[in-house]
């Protein structure tokens, strides 16, 4: 195929593109703009795909934009990390703070499926407690759903993506058996297990969302370990090859290149649809419900955006919350070299993990939790990283890059805390659709620090134990975005029920990673996935109940 | 397979070898019975080398022979498998001491490269867990190369009983010791290949085929044992005959595994060896055959 996704849309005239089939096609419903759908969605990532195929399938008509192009794995995706950034959201926006976060890459993706085309496919549940981190832990927000009930949730998605997993997992309450089996570990994964083995702490295959043996047309892993820059076999179970072909089955719209900048309310406050820029032209697509989930920044930025007379501080907003209490996640990595090679970059990045730090309690001097996984950082970006951390340039760059397969490292994903003043707000400069630019304020507080540093500290001991020469420490990086739309008990405390439906306009939903009052130490997208099944169950529940708007 | 293939070298001295080939020419009738049931052995121990060399081959080339001991597999069962067209030709009433030596070559080479295989299994980080099970040298494979050892050294014994009736081999009835050998074995190769489609997670429903026909076939070869009625033989013989084709028929849903891999059979020089192994279910084969020979010993021995 000769189009280029980025340029014009493929998903029209009734069809869409079949992402398991070279040049193939599938049938696709399609709505006109007039024509009032039941729902339309703003984004199609973790949480927009996992709502829209739900929806779909509960017979509700459902149109999902997203701003991203419909790419076709087995045929868009070079293996090469350059060609690749074509999958990262790289919009205009400003960071600020005094500990800026660095977009892009790491952090956001802009396509059908979301950041799920790139991500790196850990899937973990959340530590129970955490749910209740303010009641049981004493930190943070309570969240206002159960645990168990996640619990079944979580199963319901583990299912839908064929996790990959430990036949036992070592921590947390029981869970049901994952439905496929874990990877083989690489020697960076081993590097990992020997460490903690060393400490005297507990580690585990990591459960992944790529397949360990085939599935349907989607072929099994290769152990390439392109998985960051977006996966050519479909082995990876992102939104684009999982949720998408179901919701297009089930009678959904996708509409790729569709950049929604507004969304418009009627006289009674209520949404009443979206206006998009698609092929350069702005529509209007009419809709009794309006969900958004366009991730932690866009989400916030668009409700702000979306401000009009009636709702002068943006829609959801009476709290004043929204955009507020923005969390990344620490992601703080120890590199040092092995005398034998290692090759980390062969395999998905993070096959072993250690929850270790989550669960555990005794012996933090810090509120939360972390977990950290072995890594496997492909070559441009380990140049990079040489470049920016220790300045290496020319031929000393050159040097120490044969030393790159004989690199090991351990990286966490760490809880940071929900503060107001972690923020997104909006710029006075427009991006190329004549749109406000968000402003992106981060500082990490003390708490955040001592977590770190206790990772830090823990993970270079792991590393020494088991003969890693020239240990150094990257401290500088975070990922994954959450926050900015909270899900609380209250109007006044947060901008979403437990149903993900915003309390000041009762068809206004918003669909995740946004919602989280809290993050975790454990990556975010099976709990946004999770939480995008109950919210479909809610509304189909209420549907019933005749308390959603239908007509 | 139950031709000839020219005149194959018998135990013993110049003038026993003498006597045996004129028996063999001479008194057919009394003494065909037992060349057949131990050529039909022979040929369960080839049908298992077959599988072992082969996937042997592949299995420690993706290992890159690493380990110089991994080569031993393969002309170990490459002999084995000689040994027994070998076998299955000679139509001869006495042992050959070249097979025997080699069978026993092969039952020794098992029991080591079982040792081999449990020690580089718990010698990874995790030791005996299901990540090491799964990916480290498969614990049951050298079993194979054992059975088909054993299966061949029986087959010897039972050519030398002759026109004795009952044949024995190792001083047990013959029929019975084989139809244990062959039960126990099948219970090992479903084990291993339970495993291995767990590994897979029973993602095709035909998966679990190999785990529960097999261990049915092992009840039946001990029904037969312990009650010795002709109508668990006969249901035994046709469970046996079952086996046997799953056993080849499996090879064609392996390659279809294969094919499920990216590229499919186009990238046939990593899918082979990525994909569920080609010569791994013909093993199933080897044994029912080893259990269908046992069953006619059990019936001669019982009904004549
Ligand atoms: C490199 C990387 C690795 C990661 N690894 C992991 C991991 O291993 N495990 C894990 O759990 N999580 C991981 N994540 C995080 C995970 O991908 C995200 O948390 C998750 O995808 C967020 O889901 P979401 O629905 O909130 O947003 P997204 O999945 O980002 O989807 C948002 C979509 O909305 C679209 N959009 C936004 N605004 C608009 C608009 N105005 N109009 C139209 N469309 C719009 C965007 O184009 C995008 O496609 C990783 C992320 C990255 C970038
Ligand atoms: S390593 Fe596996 S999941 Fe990652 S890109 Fe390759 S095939 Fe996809």
């Amino acid at each position: 195929m000769s189009d280029d996704p980025r340029h014009a849309p493929r998903a029209r005239h009734g069809r869409a593109p079949d992402v398991f089939r070279p040049g193939g096609w599938v049938s696709m419903k399609e709505y006109a703009d007039h024509e009032t759908v039941d729902f339309v969605i703003v984004g199609t990532g973790a949480g927009g795909a996992t709502l829209a195929c739900k929806l779909a399938e509960y017979g509700f008509s459902v149109v999902a934009l997203d701003a991203g192009p419909y790419f076709r794995p087995l045929e868009d995706f070079a293996s090469d990390e350059s060609e690749q950034t074509k999958l990262y959201w790289t919009d205009d926006r400003i960071v600020d703070g005094d500990n800026p976060l660095q977009l892009g890459s790491n952090n956001s993706g802009k396509a059908v499926g979301g950041s799920t085309v790139h991500f790196a496919m850990v899937s973990l549940r959340f530590r129970p407690e955490w749910f209740k981190a303010r009641t049981k832990l004493g930190y943070g927000a309570d969240w206002p759903i159960d645990w168990r009930e996640m619990w079944a949730y979580y199963t319901e998605v583990e299912q839908a993506l064929k996790i990959s997993g430990p036949v036992n997992y070592p921590w947390g309450p029981p869970r049901p058996r994952y439905p496929y089996r874990a990877h083989p570990l690489n020697a960076a994964a081993r590097a990992l297990a020997r460490g903690c083995e060393a400490l005297g702490i507990g580690w585990t295959e990591t459960p992944l969302a790529t397949l360990s043996a085939p599935r349907g047309l989607a072929h099994p892993c290769v152990y390439r370990g392109f998985c960051v820059t977006g996966c050519s076999t479909n082995a990876k179970q992102s939104a684009l090859v999982t949720w998408i072909p179901r919701a297009l089955s089930a009678g959904a719209e996708i509409r790729d290149l569709a950049m929604v900048g507004r969304i418009e309310t009627d006289a009674n406050g209520l949404a009443a649809g979206v206006h998009y820029h698609r092929q350069s032209k702005w529509h209007f697509q009419k809709a009794r419900n309006v969900v958004v989930a366009g991730y932690a920044i866009e989400t916030p930025r668009l409700l702000l955006n979306s401000a009009n007379d009636k709702f002068p501080d943006g829609l959801a907003n009476s709290s004043g919350l929204v955009g507020k209490n923005l969390m990344a996640q620490a992601n703080q990595a120890v590199w040092g070299e092995m005398d034998e090679e290692v090759r980390s970059y062969k395999g998905p990045p993070s096959l072993a993990i250690t929850e270790h730090w989550n669960y555990e309690d005794e012996g933090k001097d810090f509120f939360g939790g972390y977990a950290y996984m072995s890594q496997g950082p492909l070559p441009q970006l380990w140049a990079n990283t040489q470049a920016t951390a220790h300045g290496l340039w020319g031929a000393r760059l050159v040097e120490e890059m044969k030393r790159y397969n004989h690199v090991v490292g351990l990286k966490i994903v760490g809880e940071m805390l929900p503060q107001e003043h972690n923020r997104v707000t909006l710029a006075d400069e427009l991006d190329q659709y004549g749109l406000r630019i968000p402003r992106v304020t981060y500082s990490w507080c003390d708490n955040d620090k001592r977590l770190i540093d206790h990772s830090i500290a823990f993970m270079s001991r792991a590393l020494g134990a088991i003969g890693t020469k020239n240990i150094w420490v990257q401290e500088d990086d975070t990922c994954h975005l959450n926050g900015t739309a909270r899900m609380g008990d209250r109007p006044d405390s947060s901008v979403v029920n437990a149903d993900c439906r915003s309390w000041d306009i009762p068809n206004l939903w918003i669909c995740d990673g946004s919602v989280f009052p809290t993050v975790g130490g454990a990556n975010p997208s099976l709990t946004i996935q999770a939480i995008a099944c109950r919210t479909a169950d809610r509304i189909r529940t209420l549907s019933r109940l005749g308390e959603i708007r239908l007509n | 397979m139950e031709r000839a293939l020219g005149a194959p070298k018998v135990a013993g001295s110049k003038g026993e070898r003498a006597r045996a080939v004129q028996s063999a020419s001479r008194s057919r009738w009394g003494e065909t019975e037992t060349v057949m049931a131990a050529r039909r052995l022979n040929r369960a121990a080839g049908t298992l080398a077959a599988s072992v060399l082969v996937d042997s081959a592949v299995e420690h080339y993706r290992g890159s022979f690493k380990n110089k001991a991994m080569f031993t597999p393969l002309v170990v069962a490459g002999l084995t498998l000689a040994m027994s067209l070998h076998g299955t030709a000679d139509m001869r009433p006495v042992a050959h001491r070249a097979r025997d030596t080699s069978y026993l070559l092969a039952a020794a080479t098992g029991l080591l490269g079982t040792g081999f295989h449990i020690y580089n299994v718990t010698k990874k980080v995790g030791g005996l867990s299901w990540q090491n099970v799964f990916y480290g040298a498969p614990l049951g494979a050298p079993m194979a190369i054992l059975l088909s050892g054993l299966l061949g050294f029986c087959s010897e014994r039972v050519r030398a009983n002759g026109r004795q009736r009952p044949r024995r081999v190792f001083n047990l009835p013959a029929g019975e010791t084989v139809a244990t050998v062959t039960a126990l074995g099948l219970l090992g190769t479903t084990g291993e290949a339970g495993l291995l489609h767990f590994r897979g997670a029973f993602h095709n429903p035909f998966m679990a085929v190999p785990v529960t026909l097999p261990p049915i076939g092992a009840g039946l070869l001990a029904g037969a044992v312990l009650n010795g009625g002709g109508r668990t033989r006969r249901l035994a013989r046709r469970w046996m005959r079952l086996l046997t084709a799953m056993g080849f028929i499996g090879v064609g849903f392996h390659a279809y595994g294969v094919s499920r891999n990216m590229g499919g059979w186009r990238n046939w020089s990593q899918n082979i060896l990525d994909g569920p192994p080609l010569p791994a279910p013909p093993s199933f084969a080897g044994l029912a055959l080893a259990g269908l020979a046992s069953l006619e010993l059990m019936r001669e021995a019982r009904d004549a």
